[in-house]
């Protein structure tokens, strides 16, 4: 079916006609396929304008409008408005920017011209494939989910929440907070991040309007914008919340013992010994001269002692009155150290690439299965640390594993003749 | 020895040394690969054995380190009559020690059977492992005993030091490197005079010149094999750079993963110490240089410049922006020139034997820059699937096919070639069309992978290449430093994306993610780790396109590795 295009090219007073000829765009126009009118005039988006469109519509039998002009965030409402009102659909527009995309941007009349003609050319085609549309109303749920506590949901869920709307604000972890709660003070104002956080945490529990799901995970999200359906699932607990008076004696009493970074086994709890604490001493004395003393100490002390005891860490963190965090920092770095204590022997199984295209990733996991823990971990007996490292350089053995000082070539069937040789 | 406090001293003692030079040599390997297979009990044997005939003064037991053809390490080879016995036990001994040695015939039944052809090799110029290469710098692991200072000096080591230091002036020296073409041997191939012009005019008067001894990448150990072999090549290489640049200290950081190569190059440097060739006034000249160990501490991100120069520094080893070069700025803000082990070693070679000399080898034209083109040797580890494993040096422009095939004698078993991994987690994966690539830094960039530190890994088809570009993505993940977020989190990314395209639930708009995320990380990342590490992902998906389908599309693992996507049934018995 053929169309009946009407294309309008507006002069924006000398905003787009200083640059674009306009008469030539025009003039190219009424070539286009399809076109029934075009028109050229000082200002589109004025009444004049908008009549000169509707006044075409009903005259020429217009099926489809382009206007070139201005950007769409001005006024594509205006002229959708205009095409509604002279009885066609407002979505069988388009408009094409001859001015923000083209006479603004550019000094050159003639190239300046060319490009307006292909973007009239452009918006033309375009407008030809488009339908009807209606729109319609849908009632909103006048409600919003929120997914993470940290300090900007709260926020969120706050200013929600005084704006009337129902907020269910999910949050994973069993408290509310997130980094900010653990953190001292705010960048760059030096607040205390408590003092700003712990009375927004309160409002929240408080609000009337939000519904507080912690311990919970979103688990499906179905819908649409104002209507969403969503699962949450809410882990078990085992503690009435209502009953709760947040005493803490529980922690107190609790069996289980569950540190971030782990291993998962229930290492006994390091002291500082005072036979540690010499041994310590001597270390720090005879590194505490040299240019770079820290690295020095803690390999020092990793070879005295096998590992770096945290406690250790914290004592020398006093001693030579540099911050734990930045000794932390070294020593989680580097993968030589180890904060937990290392077994009697070392298993190292290389996982570099020539080690891994020869088919290391199994020996590993032989070596998993028969130890019965995971790399990174100490076997509860203390008798092996298995770990991987990234090449020993000794390519041409591989896989490569190295056990204690040793460098053999493992096959994963041999694991569990060579664990018991060890024995 | 004593130290020597002038140069005429060092020269006097040189000659006549090489008066004495023995008439038969045994030579035994004994480092890394050499020990794990028992090296150190075999030369417990021949030292016994030398006792027992009597063999002081009449020929030489000479204990080297890496030679480079790891496979078949230990080797012992007879000079002159040539020789030649892989892993022989130290129940082998007396029998290559009275057949062999006294009585000059080879011991048929302890000779070398090539992996590939499985021919006997009679001679040690018939290894056909050996023999297409261009050993210019690797030769002389096979000349000395890398604890012995006399051993290098005997070798005419130190000669390009004292040159230096008595005939050159430092522009003098910066304008031979330069001419030479030297690029650096650690993977970026940055021409070693301009870095070591700018270091020299770069404001101050404290400098550093650093060794990059960490080697992370996996499948990449020519550096161990230097520091385990020829020690003493990479400490005057140093020396003659100190000079040049002005420096008065230096460093050489090792990875703590390779213990044999830290101790030799400690002992290296006492010695130097003792024998006045380091420390103040070297041999009366007036120059003031020395050198100390730092050793890494297992973290692959501190193979980076300003990562080095942090750890070295006590701090973790978290790289910085170079908008200010380290040659400028470097350890402890000062002019600090970076240079990797296998760069520091050839260059005495160059000063000994000249520019020209070097220039004669290799690919493109240096005579304006050294950017235009790639010259001398490289030493690449050739590992993986290959019949003959080991350390090759080949000049460059030499292709791979060559090297894979003929000095690594094709592929084990019997199998198809299907890739190879060069330049370590950092460069890509090339396929059967490049085979006939000259190695050089160009042609390989173009290709879309980086020659890097000179890894070359070979697989055949029973390599999964998206299970490998996973591999490769997990290394750089854990190895992360954590600094910048594209790096960080980019990473992450792209593994879970592959790990979900290994495990058949890979989504449609996964691609284009990966390809957006790669796009990404190649821009934004802070250090090279980041900005190259989505190169696997990019070349595996352009040379590997059917693979990619196949898991994709089909939840098929042509190769057979893929877990989950490889499932087999027991088909009840009838």
């Amino acid at each position: 079916m053929s169309e009946r295009i009407g294309v309008y090219i507006c002069h924006c007073g000398t905003n787009i006609a200083n640059t674009v000829d306009i008469r030539a765009v025009a003039e190219y126009a009424k070539n286009l396929p399809e076109v029934e009118v075009v028109r050229e005039y000082k200002y589109m988006c004025s009444d004049p304008g908008q009549e000169m469109i509707k006044k075409d519509i009903q005259e020429h039998n217009l099926t489809r409008v382009v206007v070139s002009s201005c950007s769409p965030l001005m006024h594509e409402n205006t002229f959708r408005g205009a095409v509604e009102d002279a009885g066609l659909n407002r979505f069988l527009f388009q408009m094409s920017n001859i001015r923000e995309q083209c006479s603004w941007v550019h000094s050159d009349r003639k190239q300046a011209t060319e490009k307006a003609k292909r973007m009239v050319a452009g918006a033309v085609n375009r407008v030809r494939w488009h339908r009807e549309l209606t729109g319609r109303e849908v009632q909103l749920d006048q409600s919003a989910m929120i997914v993470g506590a940290g300090i900007t949901g709260i926020e969120a869920a706050l200013k929600l929440a005084d704006a009337g709307k129902k907020v269910y604000l999910v949050e994973k972890e069993p408290s509310i907070g997130g980094h900010m709660a653990m953190f001292d003070k705010t960048f760059p104002t030096l607040d205390c991040a408590a003092c700003i956080l712990t009375p927004k945490m309160v409002s929240v529990g408080q609000h009337p309007n939000i519904e507080l799901l912690t311990y919970s995970e979103v688990e499906e999200v179905n819908g649409y914008v104002g209507n969403f359906e969503v699962k949450v699932r809410r882990k078990a607990r085992y503690i009435d919340e209502d009953k709760c008076t947040g005493c803490g004696s529980c922690l107190e009493r609790c069996p289980v013992q569950h540190k971030p970074g782990d291993n998962g086994h229930m290492l006994p709890e390091i002291e500082m010994t005072p036979e540690m604490q010499r041994r310590v001493d001597q270390i720090i004395d005879c590194h505490k001269h040299e240019k770079v003393p820290i690295p020095a100490i803690l390999n020092g002390i990793n070879q005295e002692l096998g590992f770096l005891p945290k406690p250790a860490l914290r004592y020398l963190s006093q001693q030579l009155q540099v911050p734990l965090s930045r000794i932390y920092h070294i020593a989680t770095f580097y993968t030589a150290y180890s904060l937990e204590p290392q077994g009697e022997h070392t298993i190292k199984v290389c996982l570099g690439t020539a080690c891994y295209v020869r088919g290391s990733q199994r020996v590993l996991e032989a070596f998993e299965d028969r130890l019965e823990i995971k790399a990174g971990q100490t076997t509860p007996d203390m008798k092996f640390t298995l770990e991987t490292v990234n090449c020993p350089g000794s390519c041409t053995m591989g896989p490569v594993v190295a056990l204690d000082d040793r460098y053999l070539t493992v096959d994963p069937n041999e694991v569990e003749q060579l664990l018991r040789s060890y024995a | 020895m004593n130290q020597f406090k002038t140069v005429q001293e060092l020269l006097l003692f040189q000659e006549s040394l090489a008066r004495h030079k023995p008439d038969k040599v045994l030579i035994v390997s004994n480092a890394t690969c050499g020990r794990a297979h028992g090296s150190l009990a075999l030369v417990e044997a021949f030292k016994e054995a030398w006792k027992k005939h009597g063999l002081q003064g009449q020929a030489h037991l000479r204990v080297t380190g890496c030679l480079g053809y790891c496979d078949c390490e230990p080797l012992v080879i007879i000079r002159p009559g040539g020789f030649f016995y892989a892993r022989p036990s130290p129940d082998d001994v007396e029998e290559i020690i009275s057949e062999s040695l006294i009585g000059d015939k080879p011991v048929e039944h302890l000779l070398m059977k090539d992996s590939a052809t499985g021919e006997t090799v009679w001679k040690e110029n018939e290894v056909p492992f050996y023999r297409r290469q261009k050993r210019w710098i690797f030769a002389d692991n096979f000349e000395l005993d890398p604890t012995s200072l006399e051993d290098y000096l005997r070798n005419g080591g130190y000669r390009a030091m004292v040159k230096v230091l008595t005939e050159m002036k430092p522009e003098e020296v910066i304008e031979e490197i330069t001419r030479s073409g030297l690029r650096g041997r650690g993977g970026a191939g940055f021409p070693t005079g301009a870095k070591w012009a700018s270091c020299r005019e770069a404001e101050g008067d404290y400098k550093y010149v650093i060794c990059n001894a960490d080697e992370g990448d996996p499948g990449s150990y020519a550096n161990r094999g230097l520091l385990e072999g020829n020690p003493h090549s990479v400490i005057e290489g140093m020396i003659i750079g100190a000079y040049a640049i002005g420096a008065r200290e230096g460093y050489v950081y090792v990875r703590m993963e390779y213990p044999l190569a830290v101790e030799l190059i400690q002992k290296t440097i006492n010695d130097c110490r003792s024998a006045g060739k380091l420390g103040r006034n070297i041999l009366g000249t007036g120059f003031d240089f020395d050198i100390e160990i730092t050793c890494g501490g297992g973290a692959y991100v501190c193979g980076e410049s300003t990562a080095l120069m942090a750890s070295i520094e006590g701090r973790p080893g978290e790289p910085r922006a170079k908008h200010i070069h380290t040659v400028e700025r470097g350890l402890w803000d000062r002019p600090s020139t970076l240079n990797n082990v296998e760069t520091w070693a050839t260059v005495p070679k160059i000063i000994k034997n000249g520019a020209d000399w070097f220039t004669s080898v290799g690919t493109g034209d240096v005579s304006e820059s050294a950017w235009g083109g790639s010259k001398g040797t490289k030493i690449f580890s050739l590992v993986g699937k290959v019949n003959r494993s080991g350390l090759a040096e080949v000049p460059m422009g030499m292709s791979l096919r060559e090297v894979i095939f003929d000095i690594g004698g094709g592929i084990k078993d019997g199998k198809n070639f299907k890739g190879v991994q060069t330049g370590g987690p950092s460069g890509g994966v090339l396929s059967e069309q490049h085979l006939d690539i000259p190695i050089d830094y160009e042609r390989m960039d173009e290709a879309g992978s980086i020659m890097g530190s000179g890894g070359m890994i070979v697989m055949d088809e029973d390599t999964c290449m998206v299970d490998l570009a996973r591999y490769l993505l997990g290394f750089l993940m854990d190895e992360s430093c954590g600094k910048c977020t594209p790096c960080r989190e980019g990473i992450i990314q792209m593994y879970r994306i592959l790990d979900d395209i290994c495990n058949g639930k890979a989504k449609p708009e996964d691609m284009e993610l990966l390809h957006e995320l790669s796009e990404v990380l190649q821009t934004a990342s802070l250090c090279q780790l980041g900005l190259t590490a989505p190169t696997a992902v990019v070349t595996t998906l352009k040379y590997f396109p059917e693979e990619y389908e196949a898991h994709i599309r089909e939840h098929r693992c042509p190769a057979g590795v893929c877990k989950a996507l490889s499932s087999s049934e027991v088909a009840a018995a009838t």
